[in-house]
């Protein structure tokens, strides 16, 4: 290329004024109050993530052991008597079990006995308790048998409250195991009945949302009502009525419709078919809204009716945006009946709740984990269905 | 007189003017084709006849009776007795080939029964006849999306006869198709029109105009520019039409 040809060219650009500085000065200015306002009033503290509390660590760890399986509790229980002093004219009584001794069986406080077993459950453990004439027990020791279901322990004789340092004293061997088959604990299972208890609320609140959106929407949809002036009238009372629907959030219609039919899954229900309603009623208009005109003017021109053109022309070209909606809605309903249980409407956020109020975290660590097991495993049913149909 | 248009005007609600005071009439066994540039009102005027689009003023008369003064149930009977063939075909795609065709018949059917997709059996048998017609018998339960433009026109022309009409209004039958089919497609709108059925066609290709048209309407900037036989229709007159700097394409 030659030199005279490189010359290089430049678009006019009108000079920057010092107004627009100031402008943009005073905008950037704007910006940095509105987030340092924003960072005070919210309180942001990245410290405290560095600094969790001591409740993060039991947490985190009940996080990972969740109160799933556990299997029957069995225990056996021995008692053998030990008379103080020897000559004391005592009867003795209430000896329970096998497989225990207390050498010597008579003594004075202070004195040394061995308490030992033999034939018991072997590899057990459980606990030596040392128990007054009054019956006040006192715990001396854990213990574990052996191989061979024995064991030993030697200890003295504990001192008495006063009044009861005669008379009839004792040793009490329990032994605490598990044993069967691994079963459901009873946190699982009420979790279990309450995820059943979520999932046909997420799909009564879905269905009954659809049943309603489906007609709603077409009152919703301009091109369907703007043909006449009525029709525009019911078009914006309809599309107002949506907004004022859908601006309030499923958790608050929960409270409201709890103050109406009661604590539990149908306040649920009616709150999350409402917010159903009002955001599938969108969705559904909009696709209304988007459809091809050709078939509906053909329709019409036939001489068909306003609901026999919404059946021929309209709802055959709704049918698949409507159905993606309708599972993009179950996958929200489903999400959020695990947490409207948590105002009261029913599910499994109700137990959730109870069992972070009462710091029971291995319980409620099994409630999110199922909450997590199930949100996913919908997640994937409706991908592979939408997959399939749409 | 089967249609008698009277002063028709119509101007969008942008301020467009498609039509503008125009008046013709058009008698029983007619095929009159209207001719004239894109955006010539062509399609406006069609669809103000069944009121697909509402007139600003003017009269329709069908068979003399008012059609821009009928409402609800009134228009919709009137609607009966005049098929329509789009230039899309605006067939319902997802739908099977037979239940586009019976569309045609909801005019004369309860809203209730065909809600529930129930049909006579004088109705079915008159979209198989139909279907039959326009060659199509064998596609009846195809899905109105796998056929041919052609094809596809072929239904619309079922649909329309479906409704037994007195007048079909033709609206760019064959723009959207090949050539080669054209003729096909107007072939059929001729033999439904020597059975007596009056066909009111816009075109835009002056020599189909020419093969097809017992009479030739034109529209130039929504004024009817030409109402006259194909044969009058020389050389000045096309100009007038679409324009001085336009050239007859086929001659």
């Amino acid at each position: 290329m030659s030199e005279e040809k490189k010359q290089t060219i430049k678009p006019v650009r009108e000079n920057r004024t010092s107004l627009q500085l100031i402008i943009n000065v005073v905008l950037i200015a704007l910006v940095v109050l509105t987030y340092t306002y924003g960072w005070n009033v919210t309180q942001i503290d990245l410290s405290k993530l560095a600094a969790p509390s001591d409740g993060l660590k039991g947490l985190v760890g009940d996080l990972f052991h969740p109160d799933i399986v556990a299997r029957d509790r069995q225990s056996y229980r021995a008692y053998r008597t030990y008379l103080i002093p020897c000559d004391a004219e005592h009867q003795r009584a209430g000896a329970v079990g096998e497989g225990i001794s207390i050498m010597p069986d008579c003594g004075n406080i202070g004195d040394i006995v061995t308490i030992a077993g033999e034939g018991l459950r072997p590899n057990t453990s459980g606990t030596i308790a040392w128990r007054t004439q009054q019956g006040g027990t006192k715990i001396l020791a854990q213990i574990e048998t052996d191989d061979n279901g024995a064991f030993s322990f030697t200890t003295r004789v504990p001192e008495a409250p006063p009044g009861q340092t005669v008379g009839q004293h004792g040793s009490e061997v329990i032994l605490r195991w598990e044993e069967g088959t691994l079963r459901m604990s009873e946190t699982a299972k009420q979790v279990l009945a309450k995820m059943v208890e979520t999932i046909f609320l997420a799909l009564m609140a879905t269905t009954m949302g659809v049943f309603l959106a489906v007609p709603i929407s077409f009152l919703a949809a301009r091109n369907v009502m703007a043909t006449t002036r009525l029709g525009l009238t019911i078009y914006f009372l309809v599309r107002l009525f949506l907004n004022i629907l859908r601006s309030v959030e499923t958790l608050i219609w929960a409270l409201i419709f709890i103050v109406w039919v009661g604590i539990g899954p149908f306040a649920g229900v009616l709150a999350l078919t409402l917010h159903s309603v009002a955001a599938l009623g969108k969705l559904y208009s909009e696709a209304v809204e988007s459809i091809n005109p050709g078939p509906v003017e053909a329709v019409q021109a036939t001489g068909a009716s306003r609901v026999q053109t919404v059946i021929y022309a309209i709802l055959p070209q709704v049918m698949p945006p409507f159905l993606a909606f309708t599972i993009y809605r179950w996958d929200i309903n489903v999400r959020m009946s695990t947490v409207i249980g948590l105002v009261g409407g029913g599910g499994i956020g109700f137990l959730l709740i109870q069992w972070i109020n009462l710091i029971q975290y291995r319980q409620a660590a099994t409630a999110v984990w199922a909450i997590v097991v199930v949100v996913a495993t919908m997640d994937y049913f409706s991908a592979w269905i939408r997959k399939k149909v749409v | 007189m089967l249609l008698e248009i009277k002063n028709l005007t119509k101007t969008y609600d942008d301020g467009t003017q498609a039509l503008k005071n125009v008046s013709f009439t058009l008698s029983e066994g007619e095929f009159v084709v209207l001719l004239g540039l894109s955006g010539s009102g062509k399609s406006t005027l069609l669809r103000c006849i069944n009121r697909l689009v509402e007139p600003t003023s003017g009269t329709v008369l069908l068979n003399g009776q008012d059609v821009t003064a009928a409402n609800g149930a009134e228009l919709r009977r009137m609607r009966r007795d005049i098929g329509m063939v789009f230039q899309h075909f605006n067939l319902t795609r997802r739908s099977s080939v037979l239940r586009n065709t019976l569309s045609g018949r909801l005019g004369y059917n309860s809203t209730l029964r065909s809600a529930l997709g129930i049909w006579s059996q004088a109705d079915q048998q008159r979209a198989f006849q139909n279907l039959s017609r326009v060659g199509l018998l064998n596609k009846a339960y195809s899905r109105a999306d796998e056929l041919s433009g052609g094809q596809q026109q072929r239904v619309g022309i079922a649909r329309a006869l479906m409704q037994e009409p007195r007048l079909v209004l033709a609206d760019e039958p064959v723009a959207s198709l090949d050539p080669v089919l054209s003729h096909s497609i107007l072939k059929y709108l001729e033999d439904l029109n020597h059975e007596g059925i009056a066909v009111l066609c816009s075109l835009h290709i002056p020599s189909l105009a020419r093969r097809y048209a017992t009479r030739v309407l034109a529209l130039n900037d929504g004024n009817l520019m030409f109402n006259g036989l194909p044969e009058e229709l020389d050389n000045e007159r096309f100009k007038e039409i679409y324009g001085q700097d336009a050239e007859s394409l086929e001659d």
